[in-house]
């Protein structure tokens, strides 16, 4: 290259060619798997502690191949960070586990108690952390030189989330549109990128119409079944059959219709479990489309055109893959039963087959555990990471061009408590 | 070579995409605006971080600089001057290697360390505690765990009572019950008042419970042959309450839990890791607890007066009945070698005389036998 050119042009350096208004993902799929192997093996020597430099490399992965509207977005957190927030949050959850240890010790009612207290404290400090892991990332995502950051009170969030989780219990999923609009509208109002707030307009109201029909074709046979099982029962002979004595019981309560009433709810059951499994792709495209759509910076806004057909497609082949790999447990529980069949049954050498076998049978529940971790992340979550965003059309992308950035309000420790209680994301 | 090229610059203050012009000085990168010429930035070159980036892309940024600010270099000739002039920038992932070395290097370290708190610290950390617990505390310690042993034993649903010689004629069999066991309490000693209650349970064994309940099997009532038999299997549990090793236990999976469960158990599949783990070390324990109270019982029937033996005889006729496990994983360190232990202990004992009368152990046979 000449040596003097570079000062005669001003001209851009640009890739050669920049899509101004849509999101690519660049990442190579063979790199991601080669990652993630390597992460479970690791994984394994050092009994999960490498899980904070794995989780590192796979956020460094995603993140920094996206490229949105011409410039790629950067993962910056470390998992120096994280080892460190989860060593701090460990410390800290040691006085509230002594407490509900000691108290499911304690005698009668207080045991009990104790064991309610602790479920529904796990449950609100989980959402807590959820939302405080959710502001670390976005303090460690960083986009044209400025980072994005939350703002908001967790503890506000965590009992809002387990509000709206306790009503989509009772409404048996119904509340689901709002309770997500409602959390949605709460995360994406507290987070900026930079100066810039972002707003979030989906609706609860039209989620709710364009998803009542998945709703009835999974949940509405299961309420018919469980009717149709009431009412086939009769209840007071079932009642007279109980009050005989529990021998009499079975009788009685074959008399009473309970048979007719348990073929109706197993079929209900078994209707709903594979409607889900079958409908799940569509649900999640659905619910995809309408988040992403929701979210705007400013100006910006977002159209998803995430198609129903991909989503599937990724599932199908996460299908494909793993009845590949299906292989490699079915060869080990043959290996289980031919050493228990030749292997010596006796003294010393029978402790010898049936260690060997509790060793291959242990090691290989492992190593299926580990590899469908890997098979899902890079079907499932790297798949629908870049269709997800490719599927995006935005608008008025001017208003990124000149961002100020916040005053720093950086976070020196990762998702400490999200790690101690096992609820992270991506 | 090329000492100077095209890149774009974020300077961390706004969003704003600048093209610059990098020249490489010899110590330093310098940036400067491609239209008004003004330096924006230095950076050292080994204070250059390199960033991951796609392929056909340099991002680099300061190291210790407050905001990310980057340099976006696509340049291949550029990309080529700037990696052979600083070190920390390494097309080639060297770096990144080495440091995933070290970190499975210490990280296999910490599991090492952690391995040894759980055989080494976990138990000594129990048995130093145990002791410093006040009588009341474990008194109430075993009041908590009886609900949940009960629950977890009483298999009767509802025909008849979980325990035996509730009813009124059975007094004969409470009444010798009593005797042996105040027998054993008396040579004992213990500032715990030992309460053993026979429940209703096939299995020939029994368990102690913190703060000094003992509950003994039906079923080991039927395979006793003789009232020291069944003091043997007695005293053996006695051995327990006075070892604490009830409190002790529970001390140790709280600390094994919390290491196991808390620190490492993450990992897709490690929870099988993590309970293979903690069965192998609590079964290790308790090998060496069943061997200090075999000790203990053999010396308590012996100051009781009792058969020393008779605990190595029933423990004899008991395993000719049931399949041996793994050993690693038993409960009960081999059967025959603890029987040999016992018999050596016992080799110096006075000569013995029944704990009970015929008479008494003829009505204690027949506790549970009353609906």
């Amino acid at each position: 290259m000449n040596e003097t050119s570079p000062f005669d042009a001003a001209a851009e350096v640009e890739a050669p060619d920049l899509p101004r208004d849509a999101v690519r993902f660049l990442g190579v799929e063979r790199d991601f798997w080669r990652l993630l192997i390597r992460g479970s093996v690791l994984l394994l020597v050092t009994l999960g502690i490498y899980r904070f430099w794995l989780v590192t490399d796979v956020r460094r992965h995603l993140w920094n191949n996206t490229e949105i509207a011409g410039d790629l977005i950067e993962y910056t957190g470390t998992a120096r960070e994280l080892l460190l927030g989860f060593l701090i949050a460990i410390v800290l959850l040691v006085p509230i586990y002594v407490v509900f240890y000691l108290g499911a010790l304690a005698p009668g009612i207080l045991a009990e108690s104790a064991s309610v207290a602790a479920f529904a404290a796990l449950a609100v400090l989980g959402q807590f952390a959820v939302y405080r892991a959710r502001r670390y990332r976005l303090a460690r995502t960083a986009y044209r030189g400025i980072s994005f950051h939350q703002t908001g009170s967790a503890w506000r969030y965590a009992i809002c989330a387990i509000f709206w989780w306790g009503m989509i219990a009772v409404t048996l999923g119904l509340a689901y549109p709002w309770a997500q609009a409602s959390l949605e509208r709460f995360k994406i109002r507290n987070t900026f990128y930079g100066e810039l707030q972002g707003h979030f307009v989906g609706s609860g109201t039209r989620l709710f119409f364009r998803g009542f029909v998945l709703w009835l074709l999974v949940v509405g046979p299961l309420i018919i079944g469980v009717m149709v099982a009431i009412g086939a029962v009769d209840w007071n002979a079932l009642g007279e059959a109980y009050r005989r004595g529990p021998r009499e019981m079975f009788n009685g309560a074959e008399g009473a219709g309970a048979a007719t009433a348990a073929a109706f709810a197993a079929l209900s059951l078994g209707w709903s479990v594979i409607a889900l499994a079958v409908l799940y792709p569509a649900f999640q495209a659905m619910v995809l489309r309408w988040w992403l759509s929701g979210i705007g910076f400013g100006k910006l806004t977002v159209t998803a055109r995430l198609r129903t057909g991909a989503v599937y497609g990724l599932y199908w082949r996460f299908v494909r893959v793993s009845l590949l790999f299906a292989i490699v447990p079915a060869i080990a529980v043959g290996a289980i039963y031919a050493i228990g069949a030749i292997g010596p049954k006796d003294g010393m050498k029978g402790d010898a087959t049936e260690l060997a076998q509790t060793l291959l049978a242990i090691g290989t529940y492992v190593i299926t555990a580990l590899a469908y971790s890997v098979i899902y992340q890079a079907t499932v979550k790297l798949r629908l990471w870049k269709v997800s965003f490719e599927s995006l059309a935005l608008a008025n992308v001017e208003v990124l061009y000149n961002v100020k950035a916040a005053p720093s309000r950086a976070t020196a420790v990762g998702e400490g408590i999200a790690n101690a209680l096992h609820v992270g994301g991506y | 070579m090329a000492a100077a090229g095209k890149g774009i610059f974020f300077d961390g203050a706004t969003s704003a995409r600048r093209p610059v012009l990098i020249e490489l000085a010899p110590e330093l990168l310098v940036v400067r605006d491609a239209e008004h010429r003004d330096i924006i930035a230095r950076w050292r070159y080994d204070k250059l971080d390199h960033r991951q980036a796609p392929e056909g892309l340099l991002r680099l940024g300061e190291v210790g600089g407050r905001v990310p600010a980057r340099l976006e270099v696509r340049d291949p000739a550029l990309m080529a001057a700037i990696d052979d002039a600083s070190l920390p920038v390494d097309r080639s992932g060297a770096n990144e290697r080495r440091t995933r070395r070290k970190v499975v290097v210490w990280s296999v370290i910490a599991v090492a360390v952690l391995v040894a708190a759980a055989v080494f610290g976990v138990p000594a950390l129990a048995d130093r505690l145990a002791p410093l617990l006040p009588v009341r505390a474990e008194r109430a310690l075993g009041t908590a765990v009886d609900g949940q042993i009960r629950r977890m034993l009483d298999k009767a649903d509802g025909k008849g009572t979980f325990e035996c010689g509730e009813g009124g004629g059975e007094a004969e069999a409470r009444a010798a019950l009593s005797r042996l066991v105040a027998k054993l309490s008396a040579a004992a000693a213990l500032p715990l008042l030992i309460d053993a209650r026979v429940v209703r349970r096939e299995e020939a064994n029994a368990v102690a419970l913190p703060g000094g309940r003992i509950y003994v099997f039906e079923g080991l009532i039927d395979k006793a042959e003789n009232a020291d038999e069944l003091a043997g299997v007695i005293a053996h549990e006695i051995g327990h309450v006075a070892h604490r090793d009830g409190t002790r236990s529970i001390l140790q999976s709280a600390g094994l839990s919390f290491l196991f469960g808390m620190v490492l158990g993450d990992f897709v599949g490690g929870g099988a890791v993590v309970i293979g783990a903690r069965a192998v070390l609590e079964s290790s324990y308790s090998r060496e607890v069943e061997g200090a109270a075999d000790r203990y019982g053999v010396a308590l029937m012996t100051r009781a007066g009792g058969n020393p033996r008779a605990l190595g005889t029933v423990l004899g006729r008991i395993a000719g009945g049931i399949h041996p496990g793994t050993t690693i994983l038993s409960d009960h360190p081999d059967t025959q070698e603890r029987i040999r232990v016992i018999n050596d202990l016992a080799a110096a004992a006075s000569p013995p005389k029944p704990l009970l009368e015929p008479a008494e152990w003829a009505a204690l046979k027949l506790i549970c036998k009353g609906r």
